[in-house]
C-alpha cells in the first residue's frame, strides 16, 4: 500500500493542537515545539558566519551532525509511537516504506515537501525537497549561495537511511552521510539530497 | 481572556505551517537541545547570545504581527496573557508574568519544552540554561510594550535545568 501523506499531515496538525496543562506537546513519542522558521535559520546561518570563514566547514559539519543525531533519535521515537502504529504502520508493506512515512512526517512538520526519488536498498537514497525553509530562508536573507545550505535536512536524510539499514538503534547513527548537490539556495529549482554509506 | 483562536490561526499554506500567517516549523526536543548544546560547546558565551538574540528577534517580529490583528487588546497585562497562551500553545511551556510593566518585572515558568528536553537528554545542569526562553521573553515584552529589540535584558535567576523548583526570569531595561 502506498503511504498516504495526507493522513500523516492531518494527524500532526490535529495532534499539535492538543496541549497538556504544562504546555508540552508529546506526540509521536517526542516533545514537539512550534516556532518561527526565522529562529532556526538565524541560529544556523549566524553560527556559520560568526565562527568565521576558516572554520566554516566545521560549522557545517557540526550542524549536520546535530541534525543527524536528532533525526536518528526523533524518527526512532516516531516509529515506535502508538500514533505511528495507528496511522502509518497499516500503510507499510516493506521496511523501505518507512522512509516514505518518515518523509511524510517531515513534510507535516513544515520542513518542506519531501519526496523519495530513488532508493537503492542499503546503498543510496535520493530525496527531493521543495520549499525547504532553510534554503528559502538563506536565499531571502543572504542571496544566492555557493553551496547547499540545508544542513538540517542533510542530517535528516542520512538519519533516514541509518534507521533502516544501520545497526539496531542506537548503534547505527552515521552509517550513512548525505550530500546536497542541488539546492534552492544556489538558485536550483529544488533541493536534492543523496545519502550514501559513510566511508568513515 | 484574549480572543486568540488557536484552531483558526494554526494552519497550512501548501507545504508550509503557519501561525497567524507567520511561517513556523515543528521540531522536537532532540533537535532543539542538540542545537543549544552545539552552540554552547563550540562558541561558549557567544553561542548563548546567539540563541537569545535569535529567539528575541523571531518572537518580536511574529508577536508584533499577531498583536496588530488583535487591536482590542490594549493593556500590557492582556497582551502578555496572549503571549503566554501562544507560548503554551506552541508547546514551549508555561509562563506566568508577575508584576510586568514598561520597566520590566518578573516572570516565573513552571514548565518548559527546553527544560523537559534538556533533563531528558542530559540531566541536571550546573548553570541556568533557558537561553531560548530568556530571548523569547525579551522579544515578547518588547513587542507588547512597543520597545525596540534589545531594550530589555532578561536574566534567569533560578532554573529547573539545575533542579530548582521553578525557572525565574528577571526583566529590566538595559
Amino acid at each position: 500500500m502506498a503511504i498516504d501523506g495526507t493522513k500523516i499531515v492531518h494527524a500532526v496538525m490535529e495532534g499539535s493542537r492538543i496541549r497538556e496543562s504544562k504546555g508540552i506537546i508529546p506526540l509521536f513519542g517526542v516533545y514537539l515545539s512550534l516556532f518561527s522558521v526565522h529562529y532556526y535559520n538565524r541560529l544556523s546561518f549566524d553560527f556559520e558566519k560568526k565562527i568565521g570563514p576558516s572554520r566554516e566547514a566545521e560549522a557545517e559539519s557540526l550542524l549536520i551532525k546535530a541534525a543527524q543525531e536528532c533525526g536518528y533519535a526523533t524518527f526512532q521515537g516516531i516509529r515506535n509511537s502508538w500514533e505511528w502504529d495507528e496511522i502509518v504502520q497499516p500503510m507499510i508493506d516493506r521496511k523501505e516504506d518507512q522512509i516514505m512515512g518518515f518523509a511524510a512526517v517531515a513534510t507535516a512538520f513544515g520542513w518542506g515537501h519531501l519526496a523519495v526519488q530513488k532508493l537503492i536498498p542499503n546503498e543510496r537514497l535520493v530525496l527531493r525537497v521543495n520549499d525547504s525553509y532553510e534554503a528559502e530562508g538563506y536565499l531571502k536573507d543572504f542571496g544566492q549561495a555557493l553551496k547547499g545550505k540545508c544542513y538540517m535536512l542533510r542530517g535528516v536524510a542520512g538519519a533516514f537511511m541509518d534507521l533502516i539499514y544501520g545497526e539496531d538503534y542506537p548503534g547505527g547513527c552515521f552509517t550513512f552521510l548525505a550530500a546536497e548537490p542541488v539546492c534552492r539556495a544556489k538558485g536550483d529549482s529544488y533541493c536534492e539530497f543523496i545519502a550514501r554509506k559513510s566511508p568513515y | 481572556m484574549p480572543p486568540f483562536d488557536w484552531k483558526r490561526d494554526l494552519d497550512r499554506h501548501d507545504h508550509r505551517v503557519v501561525l497567524s500567517g507567520q511561517p513556523i516549523t515543528i521540531h522536537c526536543h532532540h533537535y532543539n537541545i542538540n542545537l543549544q548544546r552545539t552552540l554552547e560547546e563550540t562558541m561558549g558565551a557567544e553561542g548563548v547570545r546567539l540563541i537569545y538574540r535569535a529567539a528575541e528577534e523571531a518572537t518580536y517580529h511574529d508577536l508584533k504581527t499577531m498583536l496588530a490583528t488583535y487591536r482590542e487588546m490594549r493593556t500590557i497585562k492582556s497582551k502578555m496573557e496572549m503571549a503566554a497562551i501562544i507560548y503554551q500553545n506552541c508547546g514551549l511551556g508555561v509562563i506566568h508574568p508577575m508584576d510586568i510593566n514598561n520597566d520590566g518585572g518578573k516572570i516565573v515558568s513552571s514548565s518548559s519544552h527546553h527544560v523537559t528536553g534538556w533533563l531528558a537528554k542530559h540531566g541536571k545542569r550546573q548553570s541556568p540554561g533557558c537561553h531560548f526562553s530568556r530571548g523569547w521573553i525579551a522579544g515578547a515584552l518588547e513587542a507588547v510594550c512597543d520597545r525596540p529589540i534589545g531594550h530589555y535584558k532578561v536574566t534567569e535567576t533560578q532554573c529547573k535545568m539545575m533542579r530548582d523548583e521553578e525557572c525565574i526570569f528577571q526583566v529590566e531595561v538595559r
